[in-house]
């Protein structure tokens, strides 16, 4: 035979397991809006049945249910989705970081538009034309002097103005490799609470919701991998665990940066930042990962603006603003150069001396399109040599072979031959700056394109994980109802247990009374 | 089956309406600037096409500045060698006068002041200058072509051809070449300047008729090669009207091409505000919907 109040323990635990419910129900209902949260469920089992299976048994019939209790709450999530998440939130964060950089410069290129380069450059081929239909006129010659001055300055303005956006990158770069530390650090303490509490046989759900809203920001940085690794002592089989946080660097190879509740390691970029705060002005070589070298990251925000800074593998130096002012310095080293050449085979107005310089000589083609500068020869307006012979003010054929400059094919380069080798090898400097501006294009095109791509994709994945783990108040109010009845039936069952038990102590054995 | 709650909804709804608003701007960009693209990104061919298109329409629109410097200097060469004929003519008529044997050397000697006034005139018409330019000294257009005081340069010999450029690679000369009119020379009937001189000196000297008959000849050859360049000219001018008519042609074709290449067509684009604003409606619409009441409403 069972206890007498075998009954009253059986409601009992009902009604405290119903009550532990409807408490989850307000945990989820108060966390429906917070970032990263996942719905919780109490698992219900039935307890153990009696009688157990010994010696002493009582014998009755069968087994009897004892109730209800609480296996454990757990947080309805599914990890799969998580590890999708991350993989399109990496991708994003690369493709974001570019198109940032590059739409920067789109900005500072500022073309088609009537006060790009281009433009610049056709109003000084204008002057030039002007010159030479009135060479011996001084105020033509201020104008050829004031527009050449222009087009310097437009060439200044370029390259001092990606200079500056790529100093702006620099400290993003720096930014960004502080929070990735910060991260690794929040991750390393939270897998140390984890660890002192699954032991103890206990989810700390809430700690597991911390630590995967970290590891979302982190995938945004870089390339991440997780490993489990399980606490030991009393811990539940549906345990998660500490973490070893991985990132792969350039070559794909995964390096530890959170060792589970261990410790971490700090990212730092390489050359550091010795002599100012700021960035070191040259392309960074590599990175520093607890203080060895790694070879770059794959993928993610950081290797979207290490690309768009400028990096150098070993193979020279590569990167979106690095090889724009390449190009710019070349562009403005060709167009100087071969000016100067086609300028000195003129003559000057008075005395009509064989032309000088017009631009000051450049003597690299390195940093040209911030070296370039009009030549001192030219404060004296009489020293352009518009004329094609000496003593004739009235000849202007140098202007017009000056201002096709711009339009000459540096393949066949002639009258006069060109006296060094230029990087420009082939097609005008027209075609060339507008190749500039077309690869900007299109690389601009392609990444806001490649960010539309995996924001959708992420957003696919984001509602799919919402859709297991997002809190729906329906379902709430739904369970709480369930969870209500059961608790109010339970205490019911007391009450006719108590009825039950009344009959037996007051109402027994008072036969003929 | 899917799960769907609430959060999703407005999620989406949120991201909905961004994209919305995004396509706007971009309309109202293209609206407000009346240009396809504002970045070389939106299509990277129209932007260098574009960028082509400028610099062709800089290049003919400078081309047509140029044809006015070039009108300037064959207009001006024109009439100031129609006055050179003109006191050509006179001169004839007055050595013919002159020829006359009834003349006394008084009468002869008054035609001599006359062609010698003629004479200087001649040499201001050869010195005219344009816009502080000598137009009948070659490529030396800072000093005078013709200086009759001077003992040894009398006359320029400066035969180079001033040119312009009006079209690509073509340029034009604009100048006439001063030494086939404006000449001097010890050989008679060879010198524009000596040959007045001569008969300047040969009226005063109370020469014959018939000796003076000579000249004649020679100032029909002066009238002849002044004459002569203003035929080139003319021709000269006549290409440059052809070639003028070619460059207007070119601008109206060079701005349609920058037009074609990169305005907007308003008409589309202003049906395209029109359908976005209706598909902008409709999403603050469901927006409004999809915030529905929950079961939360409905219990008691």
């Amino acid at each position: 035979m069972g206890s007498t109040f075998h009954g009253l323990e059986v409601a009992k635990r009902g009604m405290a397991v119903q009550q532990m419910a409807l408490y989850t129900t307000g945990h989820n209902i108060a966390n429906a809006n917070t970032p990263g949260y996942s719905r919780q469920r109490v698992n219900f089992v039935q307890s153990e049945p009696y009688p157990p299976a010994s010696l002493n048994r009582p014998q009755i019939p069968g087994q009897m249910g004892t109730g209800v209790e609480a296996g454990s709450i757990e947080r309805v999530r599914d990890r799969f989705f998580d590890w999708q998440y991350r993989g399109e939130n990496n991708k994003l964060g690369y493709w974001q970081a570019q198109a940032d950089a590059l739409k920067k410069m789109e900005d500072i290129m500022n073309e088609p538009s009537d006060s790009g380069l281009s433009k610049t450059m056709d109003q000084f081929w204008q002057a030039f034309q002007d010159l030479s239909a009135n060479p011996e006129n001084t105020g033509a010659r201020s104008v050829v002097r004031q527009r050449g001055l222009a087009v310097v300055e437009t060439f200044h303005y370029l390259a001092d103005s990606l200079t500056s956006i790529q100093n702006d990158l620099a400290n993003e770069i720096q930014v960004t490799v502080k929070s990735i530390n910060s991260i690794a650090e929040q991750l390393y303490k939270i897998n140390q609470q984890i660890a002192e509490v699954e032991p103890h046989g206990y989810l700390p759900n809430d700690l597991y919701d911390e630590r995967d809203r970290l590891l979302d920001e982190l995938s945004a940085l870089v390339k991440i991998e997780v490993e489990p690794k399980p606490s030991g002592g009393n811990a539940l089989k549906t345990a998660e665990g500490s973490y070893d946080v991985y990132i792969f660097d350039g070559n794909g190879q995964r390096q530890l940066l959170v060792n589970g509740n261990q410790g971490y390691q700090t990212l730092s970029v390489s050359p550091s930042a010795s002599s100012s705060p700021e960035m070191p002005p040259g392309p960074l070589t590599g990175l520093l990962l607890g203080g060895s070298s790694i070879p770059f990251v794959a993928s993610g925000k950081l290797k979207g603006l290490i690309e768009a800074y400028g990096y150098d593998d070993g193979s020279g130096v590569k990167g979106i603003y690095p090889d724009m002012l390449k190009k710019l310095d070349t562009l403005a080293y060709s167009f100087a150069k071969r000016f100067n050449e086609v300028h000195q085979t003129g003559y000057t107005l008075s005395p009509s001396n064989p032309g000088g310089l017009f631009f000051s000589d450049l003597t690299q083609v390195d940093g040209a399109a911030k070296a370039i500068q009009l030549s001192s020869n030219i404060d004296d307006l009489n020293n352009i040599a518009a004329s094609s012979a000496p003593n004739e003010p009235g000849n202007g054929l140098n202007a017009i072979r000056l201002a096709n400059v711009k339009n000459s094919n540096f393949a066949n380069l002639q009258n006069p031959a060109p006296s060094v080798s230029y990087p420009i090898t082939a097609g005008t400097l027209q075609a060339y700056y507008e190749s500039m501006i077309g690869q900007l294009g299109v690389d601009t095109q392609q990444a806001n394109r490649l960010v539309n791509n995996s924001e959708v994709l992420r957003q696919s994945v984001e509602e799919r994980r919402q859709s297991v783990s997002g809190v729906s108040l329906d379902e709430e109010m739904t369970n709480m109802i369930r969870f209500q009845h059961a608790y109010n039936a339970a205490a019911r069952t007391i009450t006719t247990i108590d009825e039950m038990l009344d009959k037996i102590i007051n109402g027994m054995g008072i036969v003929g009374r | 089956m899917m799960r769907v709650t609430q959060s999703m909804l407005t999620q989406n709804m949120l991201r909905n309406l961004s994209q919305s608003y995004e396509r706007l701007g971009k309309i109202q960009d293209q609206l407000s600037t009346g240009k396809k693209i504002a970045r070389p990104s939106d299509d990277p061919v129209v932007a260098i096409k574009g960028m082509a298109y400028r610099t062709n329409l800089t290049e003919v629109e400078q081309f047509k500045r140029n044809f006015s410097e070039a009108h300037n200097w064959i207009d001006a060469s024109d009439s100031a060698l129609n006055e050179a004929t003109q006191v050509l003519q006179r001169i004839r008529e007055l050595v013919v006068q002159a020829s006359n044997d009834t003349y006394e050397q008084s009468q002869r000697e008054h035609i001599a002041k006359e062609i010698d006034e003629l004479k200087n005139h001649l040499v201001s018409i050869a010195n005219t200058q344009i816009a502080g330019k000598y137009i009948f000294n070659g490529t030396d257009t800072l000093r005078p072509p013709v200086n009759l005081d001077d003992p040894v340069n009398k006359v320029s010999t400066n035969t180079e051809q001033v040119k312009i450029e009006l079209l690509k690679g073509i340029q034009l000369p604009v100048n006439v070449n001063p030494t086939r009119v404006f000449t001097y020379s010890a050989t008679p009937g060879q010198g524009l300047f000596s040959d007045l001189e001569a008969l300047v000196n040969d009226l005063e000297a109370g020469k014959s008729g018939q000796e003076l008959n000579g000249y004649l000849s020679y100032i029909d050859k002066h009238i002849d090669n002044v004459l002569a360049e203003r035929a080139e000219l003319g021709a000269r001018s006549n290409r440059l009207e052809l070639m003028e008519a070619r460059v207007d042609e070119q601008e109206v074709i060079a701005q349609q091409i920058l037009s074609d290449n990169e305005d907007a067509d308003i008409e589309r684009v202003i049906t395209d505000l029109k359908t976005q604003e209706s598909v902008h409606r409709a999403a603050l619409g469901v927006g409004a919907r999809i915030i529905q009441p929950t079961l939360l409403d409905f219990l008691r």
